[in-house]
């Protein structure tokens, strides 16, 4: 069951994902980054990442995408709507998306997978715990990175007036 | 938790947290005191904290030496997202020395009013590499790495007055968060083989396993990610505009800082973590493995990287495309999988840092007074300004590999390292097409000193001024090439040593 349920889930975000790029009006593209992510989610639930399926969605399919939304409808893109599709680029993409996924597909078929590693649930206490233990490093480090985009974004966007 | 309390975490991160709180205080000292100053006074107060924040860890790490946990191994922490020994210690003093000669090189310069964010973002900056040059984790590896990134994203976007500057960092953005792609979808896999992340548990669990194909397309893309950092063919087309968009001592920190913190990450990596995967890289004895990947990369960058150079008209993109090939050439150390090759390594990408922030430096000028950094308005620098002249010269030279410059030595101790790894001299091929290589890169070095020193000036030939604090750095930076190059045991011994004592672990 959960196979199949696999199958649909990462099925429905590969598409979505396409979906999103190929799309010509932003606001459809953005919705279905919404798609694309939740099916993500559906796949953390399968994963038994529960804590991290519920993150996704509130944070990205909520909160992220309104920004988004937001984003788009502040900017007008009309020019976007009228966009061409490149053939020599979308060819030469789906003809290297298409090698990548070959050599993947063999190389995948050819290996012999190592068994899953037992996965606990993952549950809020276990996740808070390794955040400030053994992974407190990364976690610290991701507070700094979160600071320099800030920075970053507010420079970049603010107008100078020289 | 592996026994360690926060305070003991604290203690060994000190030299980091130095280093970010320098960055917190220029921020906020440029926003809260020292908004109504002339801007001249913002960059060398600015400058003076950050530098004195770089100074504190650079005093903290060598006089903390050795590390204190023990007395000759190093010790790596908290699921290895914390490595620290002897060497990791060095190439961190040598991160810190260049962030503060980039610092010492933007003093004079004027394309941003925005002067605190521009000293915090180079010292965060400089906070990523050393978390990425100690860390022995995968994520640890990916989180610093994007760290880093992030940072020179915004700071080769940071001349808002010029287009180029955007569009750079553009193109340098979405290459790297391509490549960025490239990197989690191999290290991921790397995961999903090895059951861990840490690179010892990799090894253990790799290297007696039979080299499968999954691994090898892990191997792959993750050479792809540390591919586009270093700047190696194929995966350089950033490069070149980034380089010649972004503001120079910008330039100049992309060019010496992260990749000298890029280099020793992927080195350590291969040589640690894929230790048992190596194939074999001589000629028409091609086994898979990363050798093979490896050296392929090498003679690309090698190839397009000098030949690319020759027909530039612009001194940051000539050196950009030299800075292609120097990768190639640094892979060379990688290649020989050895102890030596790891010291030659480390040796010739910090020589070759040291001599490019010197060489961006005189850009700098260059460019602040004549307004752009095209090969021909160099002509007659030699008369115009025969100091700046005289440490280019050094400068080019030693990029070249013309003795007794630091670049010589770098290049010759890369080869005999390349040349003894391996059985039967396996490498041999790639090194003679590295010294060729090198000869053709002679034509290009040698060009922009034909404009400083033959070509007269054309238009106004008055004496260039320069002020002083940038004369001292540069001659600082050229006396430091010059003695590199005649006493490379001051920098190699230490290397090697500490080479030695962190592989008794």
């Amino acid at each position: 069951m959960s196979d199949y349920l696999f199958y649909i889930f990462a099925a429905l975000t590969v598409i979505c994902g396409a979906l999103v790029i190929i799309n010509k009006n932003p606001i459809n593209s953005a919705m279905f980054l919404v798609l694309s992510i939740a099916s993500m989610a559906g796949l953390f639930v399968l994963l038994h990442a529960f804590f991290l399926a519920a993150v996704q969605v509130l944070v990205y399919a909520g909160a992220v995408m309104v920004l988004f939304l937001f984003v788009i409808m502040l900017l007008d893109l009309k020019e976007e709507q009228r966009r061409k599709i490149n053939t020599f680029g979308a060819v030469t993409g789906v003809a290297s998306v298409a090698a990548i996924g070959y050599v993947f597909y063999q190389s995948i078929r050819n290996t012999p997978l190592p068994n899953a590693v037992a996965h606990s649930e993952g549950d809020t206490v276990v996740l808070g715990k390794l955040l400030f233990t053994d992974y407190v490093l990364p976690f610290e480090i991701l507070s700094i990175l979160l600071l320099v985009a800030m920075v970053g974004v507010i420079l970049l966007s603010k107008k100078d007036l020289k | 938790m592996s026994g360690i309390s926060y305070s003991e975490i604290l203690k060994l991160v000190a030299p980091e947290m130095l280093v970010s709180l320098a960055a917190l205080a220029v921020l906020a000292i440029d926003l809260l005191v020292m908004r109504e100053a002339p801007q001249r006074y913002r960059f060398w107060t600015g400058a003076a904290f950050a530098g004195l924040g770089c100074g504190l860890a650079i005093a903290w790490l060598l006089a903390m030496n050795p590390p204190p946990h023990s007395m000759s191994a190093g010790l790596s922490l908290l699921q290895g997202t914390y490595a620290d020994d002897v060497l990791v210690r060095l190439v961190k003093v040598a991160l810190l020395v260049m962030t503060l000669f980039t610092l010492a090189i933007s003093m004079e310069s004027n394309f941003t009013d925005h002067i605190g964010e521009y000293l915090a973002l180079i010292l965060l900056a400089t906070v990523g590499m050393m978390f990425l040059v100690s860390s022995e984790n995968l994520l640890m590896v990916f989180i610093s790495l994007e760290l880093t990134s992030l940072s020179l994203y915004i700071l080769t976007a940071f001349n808002k007055r010029n287009v180029e500057s955007a569009e750079a960092a553009l193109k340098y953005f979405l290459f790297g968060g391509m490549s960025a792609a490239f990197t989690l979808f191999g290290l991921s896999l790397v995961y999903g083989l090895a059951g861990s992340i840490q690179f010892s548990e990799i090894y253990s669990k790799l290297h007696a396993a039979k080299i499968d194909t999954l691994l090898l397309a892990a191997i792959v893309m993750t050479v792809i990610g540390f591919g586009f950092k270093i700047a190696a063919v194929p995966f350089h087309l950033w490069a070149p505009d980034a380089y010649q968009g972004a503001p120079t001592p910008s330039a100049a920190f992309i060019a010496s800082g992260s990749k000298v913190a890029s280099f020793f990450i992927f080195a350590k990596l291969m040589m640690q973590a894929f230790a048992g995967a190596e194939g074999n890289g001589a000629w028409r004895h091609f086994t898979p493995g990363w050798l093979p990947v490896v050296a392929t990369v090498a003679a690309c960058s090698m190839l397009l990287g000098n030949l690319a150079a020759i027909v530039q008209g612009n001194v940051k993109r000539l050196l950009a495309y030299s800075a292609i090939a120097h990768a190639g050439y640094a892979l060379l150390g990688l290649l020989s999988n050895s102890q030596q090759g790891m010291s030659s390594l480390i040796y010739y990408i910090v020589t070759y840092g040291l001599t490019v922030l010197g060489a961006f430096g005189v850009v700098a000028i260059v460019e602040e007074r004549t307004g752009d950094a095209s090969i021909s308005s160099f002509a007659g620098l030699g008369r115009r300004q025969p100091l700046l002249g005289l440490c280019m010269m050094v400068f080019m030279l030693s990029l070249a590999g013309i003795p007794p410059l630091a670049g010589f030595f770098g290049k010759f101790y890369l080869f005999t390292a390349a040349i003894g790894a391996g059985k039967d001299m396996g490498m041999l091929w790639l090194v003679i097409f590295a010294i060729a290589m090198s000869a053709v890169s002679l034509y290009y070095y040698l060009q922009v000193l034909k404009q400083i020193y033959v070509v007269p000036a054309v238009e106004d030939s008055r004496p260039i001024v320069v002020p002083v604090s940038s004369r001292i750095i540069l001659s600082l930076l050229a006396l430091v090439v010059v003695v590199l190059g005649c006493a490379p045991e001051l920098l190699l011994g230490r290397l090697i040593t500490a080479i030695k004592l962190a592989s008794h672990q």
